[in-house]
């Protein structure tokens, strides 16, 4: 079956019941005479009648398997289950399978409608009501008629079925006649040509008919409706641009250069554009800012800025560039199946790179190259390797894993996560890149050039001439177009980069060889065996700087460690300043005398970025200042400045302030030079001399001429200026003195810049360089130092004087703000991170009222998104599950779906808590509420279904939810099930031991900083030593322990905690009495699971504690899969493995505790209540559960320090003898 | 009598003048009512005849004035009164009897009041003779620093640094009082678990419909949209300048995208600006 033409008319779109009424008729030609049953799309639309060429009605059946996925497992709840279930319910109503949600009885009267070849009408009527997505009505409270309240509707997202019944497939174009009934007052904006507005008879309605004679598909058809502005472009004719109202200068401003983008792609492709006429749509609430339909891009309002605002220019324009970028490929050629996604993404990306090569220059260029590898690799280390066709394994080296890595599948574009696609798409335009190094660019112009031509021939035959094919591109076909237009054969290229995942991972070490005048390279994949990482064979590109010019090298790796020696061609010499020429042609002169006496300046590899790799060199820091001094490429002063901050010397910092200082340098490479710096200056801050960083290039570059310390009245016309100008206060507010906090110099000196601010002479809105100076501020707050008394609220009065200068201007700025808004509300952006900021170090209490209110619907949407932000946050430091559920609600409920599908990214990009680490808010009802929304509420919603998948997965892994019993079905598998528990165990030991690694590293460095403060270092120090060593010591002797808890003893060392940790006692409270209750739940069968897994935690966070095993039996160091064992004792095998395990558990332990440098006031704390207690822990394992609660609680509490302060310790006396009142009560 | 009507028609005149002749009025209405026989009357009485009188008295003299200016006159005479009194209806006989009876009590005639001095004009400098060509009797000269002018103002500070202090100050105070303002008359956000907002109010957010318009729009700052049309035109213009000067300007366009880096290998150059760059200020 194939479908020839479609008519879509809407007879009745309500803004106020927010429904629409329409009618389609598909003219299908059959591919067979017997055909019985006809699929089609359909989502969420109510069909009232089915009619065969106007005569026949057909019965129809609708299901949608969506509405239940794990229909045939109701009880689980494991992602890996659900995966195979997506998956099956995704391909059940898969066009591209020709199937479909609504299925259509040819009647047996009609059956001699039906001949092969022959056209075949369905007309089908249908309403669409509470649609849940692909179309929103946007319709704002408030006085006024709907147009003056600027009410619209558009459609989003790629999916056809969710506002018409279609056949949802990109592979199906067909020619559309397009008919929109609306209010006279409003515009329709949709696919093609506009051929006829008619007035209704009672002229209160009208109807915008429009013709797409051009083949294309479903998905790429849209409709925008409201009172919208249109501005005519004034270069071309054809292109339309339709606003809100009231927005019209800010219109004709954003697109007064997208005549340069089509001039340039029909150039560079040496093609006319495909359509006749191009429309761009500005609306509100778009869930991406930028889609891409068939002669029209539906966009975002939120894009459009005046002439005087500077930073949006640059997204605006890259935006509005990809979307007729996407015109060519995207929209007119599409693909042939969703595999081949990457083709159509890839190819539109790699123009619109183009294009902003030309329009913002090389460098802008090569250091988004750089960014999106550095984005594709992180990637894929976290969660794998991206293959970019999966449908056609690759012709060799087939044996590499055949199961998906990913935790959704990747055999339908409806279930991937939206976070892949975005990668994806970087990756595609990595590769189509790659290829246009391969292949040369012109080349590879002219395949595109081929496909466009061959396309349009196609577009303007019939159906029946069956050239529509043309229209589609995949990979097999892309490889021969290649072939035959270049000769070239690109088959292992594609097998390589596009059917495999991963990329390579190169780490390069060298040493100069005196004696033979060589240079000894070693480059080595090690890590060949991890997540997205594969090994490389080919050629590798290698460029030397010498003192005689730039050499290049083609090294052939074969092997996972390549040695090879380079003969250097310029003889070590004495001369300490010369001329050296560079890879550019240029000579420089260089100060040599950092060098010893190897005449190689410095490495590179891979330079152009021919390869999705990473690359780590070590080198010698003098080599990496010479790179990063005079090296011309933008890239390798990059990877010099990401290098550079490990090597804190004064070298180090010279050559950062000349990059910084030099005007010849991208200004982006300065920027990063500034950030640079700073880590630099605050390593070596015991030996800094003079005033702090970069403030005297900021006097030099900004300061006023006569008084260098009042900055300059603004002047943004020369924008590299512009973004140092923005930059350096950010970095500058990262720079700490000695005692770690901000030095009260450069405070003063940010607090001036506000109060000097002058914007009145610019002809640019100063509204980023306010808001970054405000994030400057937020930069500045580090831990409250002082905490007056522990368990005292904070007041205004509590503040410390700079808090207090700094908390004064925010609120200021945020006032000021409701007057007088600036653009995008970006001071109040940054105003709430400031504030939450300040909540987070303690000088503010934590509380999240006023997130709240800014996170309402009715604010400005970025406002929304910061506030969220700080929710988001506030809930996994202090949250309650309530909190956490507002949060849900809003996912579920929120009127934007641009909000819904953002706070979701910030779940997946902040979890609420860890996997698998006992936490408050890991609950079972959370699991179930998750479950729910997508397994079944979140049926038509497939972008934010997978978005909640991917919380699942952050949360709860692939398997079933810790928190959940698991069910008794479980001992029968046990044995399986087993070995899954301890493989997932053992994933978690090493994630955990990533996070306290990193975790020490903060706290080391917080205990360094606060031994400064407490001005008690050396105490300290002994502290640490102590614990140090007695994490290092063999694990304690085996103790027994009882194995009833005696609940007496529970208040013992808790509420010295409680009293420390002011904010969190409502947590704690509601912890505890699970454990009071439960003290003897081991034993009791039903309940056990659910115990054990808190005891995991318990033991899991406390090597002290560990009491031995050879005790009685209890729940103590059993994990989740151990427990099963444990249920049936009778099992003698078992013991052995317990030991085993116990063994495992003792050395985790050991680890944690050694990497787990606890901060100094933890120290303090445990210096102070344990070895007090210490007897007591170790006969009474009692006692000590509640500890692991409190520090649980606190490390998830770490940032909010208010709780637990960094106070210069009051008197040990004090503290004792409180705690022992405490005790005693 | 006539005395008596141009204070009634000048009532406004003074709350003092107006109270003597009040307590006038009230003293004669007093004494008339003794005459006839009370020795008591309570106080709104005798004010509800005051003002009966007061309105006689006032009548008697408006229409006697009006029929004097009637005849011509600009002093009523007797003749005038009379009318006024047989237009208003009063019989005339036995006036003389009455005005001559023998018991009536004799009012001592109010104290004298001072006239208030009207305050002397402030004058300075020293007034100038008017010139020989105007008549005498023409209204003399202002005072000299009405017509005169004279160099008023101080040396202003130019010191660039006190005068950045003084507008940021200024600046900074303005702003500080309209938010204080709306923080009070306003709904506000509290950063501390306490109720005491006083250190650090924060203005409520509202919601707006649409909210993008606000912030799409921006009101902090105004700009004239034409002129910076016009900079923006100069900035980009190509066809007019000199190779030179193109060059330079290219020159400065690189800079955004492109500064000095250019890699040579790569054959592209950024050919065009990405806004304008507007040289002269």
């Amino acid at each position: 079956m194939l479908t020839a033409h479609q008519i879509l008319s809407l007879t009745g779109i309500s803004f106020e019941r927010k429904v629409i009424i329409g009618f389609v008729e598909l003219t299908i030609v059959p591919l067979r005479d017997t055909l019985r049953f006809i699929r089609l799309n359909a989502k969420q639309c109510r069909v009232y009648r089915v009619c065969l060429n106007d005569q026949y009605e057909a019965n129809f059946q609708y299901c949608d398997p969506f509405l239940d996925i794990c229909q045939s497992h109701p009880t689980t709840r494991s992602l890996e289950v659900f995966s195979n279930c997506h998956l099956v319910a995704a391909q059940k109503i898969d066009p591209d399978h020709d199937s479909g949600e609504l299925h259509i009885q040819v009647p047996p009267e009609a059956q001699h409608l039906i001949g092969e070849g022959r056209g075949l009408r369905i007309g089908i009527e249908f309403s669409l009501e509470n649609s849940q997505s692909g179309v929103h009505f946007v319709v704002p409270e408030g006085e006024g008629s709907l147009s003056e309240r600027s009410a619209h509707m558009f459609t989003y997202g790629h999916s056809a079925r969710l506002w018409f019944p279609c056949v949802d497939s990109f592979a199906e174009p067909c020619t559309w006649k397009l008919e929109f009934t609306v209010d006279e007052n409003l515009t329709a904006v949709s696919c093609g040509e506009l051929v006829d507005t008619i007035n209704l008879l009672n002229n209160r309605q009208k109807v915008f008919h429009y013709v797409l004679n051009t083949p294309a598909c479903a998905p790429n058809i849209a409709l925008a409706v409201g009172p919208f502005e249109m501005y005519v472009d004034p270069f071309m004719n054809e292109v339309t641009h339709y606003c809100l109202p009231q927005l019209m200068p800010n219109l004709k401003n954003s697109v007064r250069y997208l005549h340069e983008a089509f001039e340039f792609y029909e150039e560079t492709l040496s093609t006319r554009y495909p359509y006749p006429c191009y429309k761009q749509v500005f609306v509100d609430e778009v869930e991406q800012d930028v889609s891409a339909y068939t002669t029209m891009s539906i966009m975002s309002t939120h894009l459009l800025h005046s002439i005087a605002i500077i930073d949006q220019t640059y997204i605006t324009r890259k935006a509005m560039a990809q979307a007729v970028a996407e015109q060519f490929f995207g929209c007119f050629i599409t693909m042939q199946n969703w595999s081949d996604l990457w083709l159509a993404k890839g190819i539109a990306e790699y123009l619109s790179g183009l294009y902003a090569k030309k329009c913002f220059g090389n460098n802008e260029y090569r250091d988004w190259i750089q960014h999106e590898l550095a984005e594709v690799v992180a990637y894929e280390e976290q969660y794998g390797g991206i293959v970019l066709d999966p449908l056609q394994p690759p012709a060799v080296g087939t044996s590499g894993s055949s199961r998906d890595p990913f935790y959704f599948p990747l055999r339908n574009i409806h279930t991937i996560s939206p976070r892949y696609m975005e990668v994806m798409r970087k990756k595609s335009h990595l590769v189509l890149r790659m290829l246009e190094q391969r292949i040369g660019q012109e080349l590879l112009l002219q395949v595109f050039n081929k496909q466009l031509s061959l396309a349009s021939n196609a577009a303007t035959t019939k159906i029946s001439g069956g050239a529509w094919g043309h229209l589609l591109l995949s990979t097999n076909l892309f490889v021969k177009a290649i072939f035959t237009v270049t000769g070239k054969n690109m088959v292992v290229f594609v097998d390589e980069w596009v059917r495999t995942g991963g990329h390579a991972k190169f780490s390069l070490s060298s040493v100069f060889n005196r004696k033979r005048n060589t240079v000894e390279l070693e480059i080595r994949q090690d890590c060949v065996s991890q997540k997205g990482i594969r090994k490389y064979v080919g050629p590798l590109l290698l460029t030397i700087q010498e003192l005689d010019g730039t050499f290049k090298h083609t090294i052939q790796i074969e092997n996972t460690v390549v040695k090879h020696d380079i003969t250097c061609h310029s003889k070590s010499r004495r001369n300490k300043k010369r001329k050296i020429p560079l890879c550019t042609g240029e000579e420089v002169d260089m100060d040599l005398t950092a060098m010893d006496d190897s005449p190689v300046l410095w490495i590179r590899l891979d330079p152009e970025m021919s390869l999705l790799r990473s690359v780590t060199i070590v080198q010698p820091d003098y080599q990496w200042q010479y790179q990063l001094r005079h090296e011309r490429d933008v890239t390798a002063q990059n990877e010099a400045i990401y290098a550079l901050d490990k090597y804190s010397t004064p070298a180090t910092r010279m050559a950062l302030t000349d990059t910084i200082e030099n005007e010849q340098t991208f200004y982006k490479v300065r920027c990063k030079a500034a950030h640079c710096l700073t880590k630099v200056a605050n390593a070596m801050v015991s030996t800094w001399a003079g005033p702090p960083a970069m403030l005297t290039i900021f006097r030099k570059m900004f300061g006023s001429f006569s008084a260098p310390h009042i900055v300059r009245q603004n002047n943004f016309t020369n924008f590299q200026h512009y973004f140092l100008q923005k930059t350096i206060p950010v970095a500058m507010a990262g720079l700490r003195n000695q005692h770690g906090i901000c030095p009260p110099e450069v405070i003063r000196f940010l607090l001036d810049l506000f109060k000097y601010n002058d914007n009145s002479k610019n002809h640019y809105s100063d509204n980023y360089y306010r808001a970054s100076l405000i994030d400057a501020l937020t930069a500045t707050i580090t831990p409250v130092i002082s905490v007056v008394h522990q368990g005292a609220p904070i007041t205004a009065e509590s503040l410390s004087a700079d808090t207090r200068l700094v908390l004064e201007e925010i609120t200021r700025v945020l006032n000021l703000e409701k007057v007088l808004p600036c653009y995008k509300n970006t001071a109040t952006v940054s105003c709430l991170s400031a504030i939450r900021r300040l909540q987070q170090c303690g000088h503010l209490p934590s509380t999240p009222t006023l997130f709240r209110s800014y996170s309402e619907y009715g604010q400005y949407v970025d406002v929304r998104m910061a506030a969220f932000e700080c929710l988001v946050d506030y809930v996994r430091v202090d949250g309650r599950p309530e909190d956490l559920s507002s949060l849900l609600t809003v996912v579920e409920n929120d009127l934007d779906p641009a909000t819904r599908h953002g706070l979701v990214r910030l779940l997946v990009k902040m979890p609420p808590f860890q996997k698998a680490i006992k936490h408050r808010l890991d609950t079972e009802s959370l699991v179930h509420r998750l479950w729910n929304n997508v397994n079944s509420l979140l049926s038509n919603d497939s972008r934010l279904r997978c978005d909640i998948v991917d919380v699942y997965f952050t949360l709860y892994g692939t398997r079933i939810p810790l928190c959940l019993p698991i069910p008794e079905l479980q001992g029968v598998l046990r044995q399986g099930h087993h070995r899954d528990h301890r493989e997932r165990e053992k994933e978690r030991q090493r994630e955990k031991e990533l996070e306290k690694e990193r975790e020490w590293e903060r706290e080391q460095e917080i205990a360094l900083m606060k031994s400064y403060n407490a001005k008690l270092p050396t105490m300290i120090k002994t502290e640490s030593g102590a614990i140090k060593r007695r994490a290092d010591s063999p694990p304690l002797p085996p103790k027994p322990f009882p194995s009833s808890l005696p609940p007496s003893n529970m208040p013992g060392p808790n509420p010295l905690i409680l009293d420390n940790i002011k904010k969190e006692p409502i947590e704690i409270k509601t912890e505890l009495p699970d454990y009071v209750e439960n003290p003897e739940l081991p034993l009791s069968h039903e309940s056990m699971p659910k115990d054990e897994v808190k005891h995991r935690e318990y033991l899991s966070e406390n090597s002290v504690s560990l009491p031995g095993l050879q005790g009685p039996p209890g729940p103590i160091g059993f994990e989740p899969g151990m427990f099963q064992p444990k249920s049936d004792p009778h099992l003698a095998s078992k013991s052995k493995k317990k030991k085993k395990d116990k063994k495992k558990h003792k050395h985790k332990h050991k680890h944690k505790h050694s990497s787990k440098g606890r901060s100094s006031s933890k120290d303090k704390e445990r210096s102070h209540s344990i070895p007090r207690d210490k007897d007591k822990d170790k006969s009474q394992h009692a006692s000590k559960t509640p500890i692991d609660l409190v520090m649980r609680v606190k490390e998830d509490t770490r940032e909010t320090l208010s709780s637990y302060s960094s106070s210069p310790s009051p008197p040990p006396d004090n503290m004792s003898a409180s705690n022992s009142t405490l005790v005693i009560d | 009598m006539e005395k008596e009507r141009n204070d009634g028609g000048s009532s406004n005149s003074g709350a003092g003048v107006g109270d003597g002749r009040r307590r006038l009025l009230t003293a004669a209405v007093s004494a008339l009512l003794l005459e006839i026989g009370f020795d008591a009357v309570e106080p709104n009485v005798l004010e509800i005849f005051t003002e009966m009188f007061q309105c006689f008295i006032s009548e008697v003299g408006n229409s006697s004035r009006s029929y004097c200016e009637l005849a011509g006159r600009t002093e009523p005479v007797l003749g005038d009164v009379v009318i006024a009194l047989i237009n208003m209806g009063v019989t005339l006989e036995g006036l003389e009897k009455f005005a001559a009876r023998p018991n009536r009590h004799v009012l001592a005639a109010p104290p004298p009041t001072q006239a208030p001095r009207t305050p002397a004009m402030l004058s300075a400098g020293q007034r100038a003779r008017p010139p020989y060509h105007i008549p005498a009797h023409f209204p003399p000269l202002p005072d000299p620093h009405a017509y005169v002018r004279t160099p008023t103002h101080k040396q202003p500070v130019t010191e660039y640094e006190a005068i950045r202090e003084k507008a940021a100050t200024q600046k900074r105070d303005v702003e500080r009082a309209l938010t204080r303002f709306l923080a009070k008359t306003g709904d506000t956000h509290t950063l501390f678990n306490t109720d005491d907002n006083q250190m650090f109010p924060l203005i409520a957010c509202k919601p707006t419909f649409p909210a993008y318009l606000p912030c799409l729009l921006p009101t902090d700052q105004v700009f004239d949209f034409e002129e910076l049309e016009y900079h923006f035109q100069v900035a980009n213009r190509t066809e007019d300048i000199p190779t030179s000067t193109k060059k330079e300007a290219s020159d400065g366009e690189a800079e955004v995208g492109d500064g000095e880096n250019n890699d040579s290998r790569i054959k592209c150059k950024s050919e065009n600006s990405m806004f304008g760059f507007s040289e002269g200020d």
